[in-house]
């Protein structure tokens, strides 16, 4: 991989979670300030969906239709989608009707796999007419359940009774008139007077199942009959029909498309949505994306010279401001601490979030309405927090290590430089750029709007063979303008340094000249 | 089913090493079977290759990701989840599979079932020898009144795993080429052309000079640009490998007798006539004849001579015997087990570990 100008892939920012992602693929979260990646927020499924027919589904119709779209069926030979194609029927006797009957069948493109092949009558209506085929074994497999249901509820039942008959003992043998009918039938031996149990229900004992000796599982005729491979179906092919598992291709059954989800994506810490599409299928819009691209500023490789084990050389980086602030940024050691805000969000935080009810309802969760309900009881507050303690630890996932090694060293220059915030109409006006901004020409090489040309210099490690990738970082500060809790406070908008690593994919190494 | 338990279902797995059956509870059927595998680092790794319990980690966190957004269409926050497991299920993997669903995916309860005991709730019995014949190795443990009988199991080696290397054996001594196979292609011939033969056949075919007409041949097309011989021999003998004696005389069936050998001489019998067959390997045609024929053979032995047993009488489940392990998880989490017997959320965080098997709260009789 060679460190280019589009390629994205060498620029890596480490996620509070401690994976390495691209900026492409991070999240930021407004309310907690941090960033975020799809492994460490929570996932929830928001709509159900059929990728073909784009139907949408309520998620309680979803289930009863066991996930599988009515009216879309995918090829049992190759999983393509079928195609429901129009036939039309003469019909047998010319003059009963003139008439042409429409009828359909189903077909394969990919494959040329179609309904007709397996036998299968074609159908008069195009939709929601194919038929659906059951177990055979359902109604046997549904006793079973039933009587292991009642069995249970009998012997919790009979735990019942048994408890009862215990305390019945202990006060009988403390009563006044000294020996019980109980304590006489033990000591001259005859057993307990059980009463007969009478569950609710009398449950439905279900035959067992009979082994049998008599096996007849050969075929004689796979001794002498050479086999049409063509004929005998795969095991991916089997293991669609899970109920079934046909071994002949004639067996084989369209198989009802499931039906596809749209997720929303929600942070662990303060359960603010950070991704939330919109509902119709056909939208690819979302309601709430808070992508990391909008609110972090992009770094990109321009050029670097060749690298040379323990020489120094110069790396020119692209810095983009997104957002409509301007931002400072500075370089700090790739190994200086980060600090990481503590799992459970604090009072003020929640009061903060509720204000905001109506950009996210759903974000109230059962303890903190406990909280705001009031009872100010000694025993309430205790079970409370252990409840959010749980749950915070529940919910926190511990950052990782970086996976990564750093075989390159940057010079941390000192000085920090200012990126002017996107205004998107400086895009066209090429002429007539003035800024009065006091650079380090050190630092900056050259500067446009919203981005700066920043020199760094690095140096690969000194035992570094010919040929290895080339790995360096930094750890990237820049001021943020939190601009959430002005529109809720009407307070002039935060701001506040928020640090991330970085880490660099320069290229491989290259041999003394 | 009823609509209003249909709400109520709950996911059931069972995460085997080759296939993961995957439905829910209440249900007949798994709603899909697929693969045991995840795309990871950029390309599909068995779950079951880790390298560390950090990969691990991370590849059930893809893999469940896919149960719950890719198969059940559901959330997983809150909510019970039932997973079936053998006895042999290393403990670094039901460590991280609990970890991966009670802190990343933050679920309710868990309720863990082994795969044998759970088996015989789809035939409403209480008493069975199981074997289970899987990919990786083959497990026989007898459950006597709702009790795995533990002192008297056995396991080897023996499955589709060493099948395919047998097959793939066969295969090189006809064909150049066949020692760089993909699993699945083996799978494929294995599960398209080969059959569990015979015992007089395969006594003959074990000659040097068989003196039978061997089974037709067949050519099977590899990736469109050259053909396997897949002759007869290799159809029939491919198999053979889970009746063949090895070093310490050890084979599938003595898997069985070994295990009844075991356990007290008044239960010899009925287990004998209470055989349950789950895993796919178990589904080959004629493996079961077979396996009844090689029984009664290595009865005439004089290792099993104090066995004193007549006949073996096999089971059929309501099910195709890849799924019968699931299937009885289904059955067992539609019950009050679910809310009872489950390992809550609470209860693993308080040590942040699964109690062993021996003292599960759960691992008593039948429910
Ligand atoms: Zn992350
Ligand atoms: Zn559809
Ligand atoms: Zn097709
Ligand atoms: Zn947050």
């Amino acid at each position: 991989m060679s460190a280019g100008f589009l390629d994205i892939d060498c620029v890596k920012y480490a996620c509070t979670c401690g994976l390495l992602k691209t900026l492409q693929q991070l999240y930021f979260c407004r309310y907690c300030s941090e960033l975020r990646c799809t492994f460490c927020v929570s996932h929830e499924v928001d709509s159900h969906f059929c990728g073909k027919c784009c139907e949408n589904l309520p998620s309680a119709e979803a289930r009863v239709k066991k996930n599988r779209c009515v009216n879309c069926f995918i090829c049992p030979s190759c999983r393509q989608e079928l195609s429901t194609r129009a036939a039309s029927k003469q019909p047998a006797n010319p003059e009963e009707s003139k008439a042409t009957k429409r009828t359909y069948y189903l077909s394969c493109l990919c494959c040329r796999w179609s309904s007709r092949d397996i036998g299968l009558p074609d159908q008069t209506a195009a939709t929601g007419s194919w038929p659906k085929r059951e177990s055979i074994h359902s109604n046997r497999i549904q006793e079973i359940v039933s009587m292991y249901k009642g069995l249970q509820e009998k012997e919790k039942l009979d735990k019942e009774f048994f408890k009862k008959k215990q305390k019945e003992k202990i006060i009988s043998y403390t009563d006044k008139t000294g020996i019980t009918a109980a304590a006489l039938r033990k000591r001259i031996g005859l057993p307990e007077d059980k009463p007969i149990l009478k569950p609710k229900n009398a449950v439905k004992i279900v035959t067992p199942s009979k082994a049998d000796e008599n096996i007849d599982d050969f075929d004689e005729e796979v001794l002498t009959k050479s086999i049409n491979l063509l004929e005998i179906t795969s095991i991916d092919q089997r293991l669609l029909q899970p109920d079934v598992q046909p071994k002949e291709i004639s067996n084989i059954f369209p198989i009802q498309k499931i039906l596809s989800i749209k997720r929303s994506l929600r942070c662990r810490r303060c359960e603010h949505n950070v991704s939330k599409p919109e509902y119709n299928p056909n939208s690819i819009k979302f309601k709430i994306q808070l992508f990391a691209y909008y609110h972090i500023p992009e770094v990109r490789i321009v050029t670097v010279e060749p690298l040379r084990a323990g020489q120094a050389c110069e790396l020119i980086l692209k810095f983009t401001n997104p957002t409509q602030h301007q931002t400072t940024v500075s370089f700090l050691p790739f190994d200086s601490p980060i600090e990481v805000k503590e799992a459970i969000p604090e009072e003020g935080a929640i009061s903060q979030e509720d204000s905001l009810e109506e950009l996210d309802k759903s974000s109230l969760t059962p303890s903190k309405k406990k909280s705001s309900s009031g009872t100010k009881l000694m025993s309430l507050v205790d079970t409370h927090i252990t409840l959010t303690t749980s749950r915070s630890s529940a919910r926190a996932l511990s950052p990782r290590s970086i996976a990564e090694s750093i075989n390159c060293t940057v010079d941390i220059p000192s000085s920090t430089f200012i990126l002017p915030p996107r205004d998107d109409a400086a895009e066209y006006d090429d002429f007539n750029e003035v800024h009065n901004i006091q650079d380090d020409k050190k630092l900056v090489v050259w500067r446009k709007s919203n981005k700066a040309y920043i020199k760094l210099v690095v140096t690969p490690n000194e035992d570094m063979p010919i040929d290895t990738t080339v790995t360096t970082g930094f750890t990237m500060s820049h001021l943020y303008t939190n601009t959430i809790a002005s529109v809720a406070d009407n307070k002039k908008p935060q701001k506040f340094n928020h640090n991330m690593r970085v880490i660099l994919k320069l290229g491989k190494s290259v041999g003394l000249n | 089913m009823p609509l209003y338990e249909v709400e109520k279902s709950t996911i059931v797995l069972d995460i085997g090493t080759a296939y993961t059956k995957f439905g829910f509870t209440g249900e007949p059927v798994p709603r899909s079977i697929f693969r045991t595998q995840v795309k990871s680092k950029g390309q599909l790794r068995s779950l079951l290759d880790y390298q560390d319990s950090q990969d691990l980690y991370d590849m059930l966190v893809d893999f469940f990701h896919d149960i719950y957004f890719k198969y059940a269409l559901n959330s997983p926050k809150d909510k019970p989840i039932v997973i079936v497991e053998s006895l042999l299920c290393p403990i670094i993997f039901r460590e991280s599979v609990a970890k991966v669903l009670f802190k990343h995916y933050g679920i309710s309860s868990l309720l863990l079932l082994s795969s044998h005991l759970v088996s015989l709730a789809t035939l409403a019995v209480e008493t069975a020898l199981v074997l289970d014949v899987g990919y990786k190795e083959a497990v026989c443990i007898p459950i006597c009144y709702g009790l795995p009988m533990i002192n008297a199991w056995q396991s080897l080696d023996l499955g589709s795993c060493s099948i395919h290397r047998n097959l793939q054996s066969l295969l090189y001594e006809k064909n150049s080429g066949a020692e760089s196979l993909s699993e699945w292609i083996l799978e494929d011939i294995k599960v398209r052309c080969c059959f569990v033969t015979k015992r007089s056949r395969a006594e003959q075919l074990s000659l040097s000079k068989p003196e039978l007409g061997p089974c037709p041949e067949v050519k099977y097309p590899v990736e469109g640009n050259s053909i396997l011989r897949v002759t007869g021999t290799i159809r029939e003998k491919a198999y053979e490998i889970l009746f063949d004696e090895d070093n310490d005389h050890l084979c599938l069936p003595t898997m069985i007798l070994d295990a009844l050998m075991k356990v007290n001489v008044d239960l010899r019998n009925q287990l004998a006539e209470n055989i349950l067959l789950i895993g796919g390997t178990t589904m080959a045609m004629g493996f079961k004849s077979r396996l009844k024929e090689e029984l009664l053979h290595h009865m005439k032995e004089e290792r099993y001579r104090k066995l004193n047993i007549k006949c073996f009488k096999f089971h059929a489940s309501p099910s195709k015997e890849n799924y019968t392990a699931w299937l009885g998880g289904a059955i067992y989490g539609a019950t009050d087990w679910l809310n009872t017997k489950a390992l809550t959320k609470d209860e693993y965080f308080e040590d942040n570990r699964l109690p062993d098997w021996s003292d599960l709260k759960y691992n008593t009789r039948r429910p």
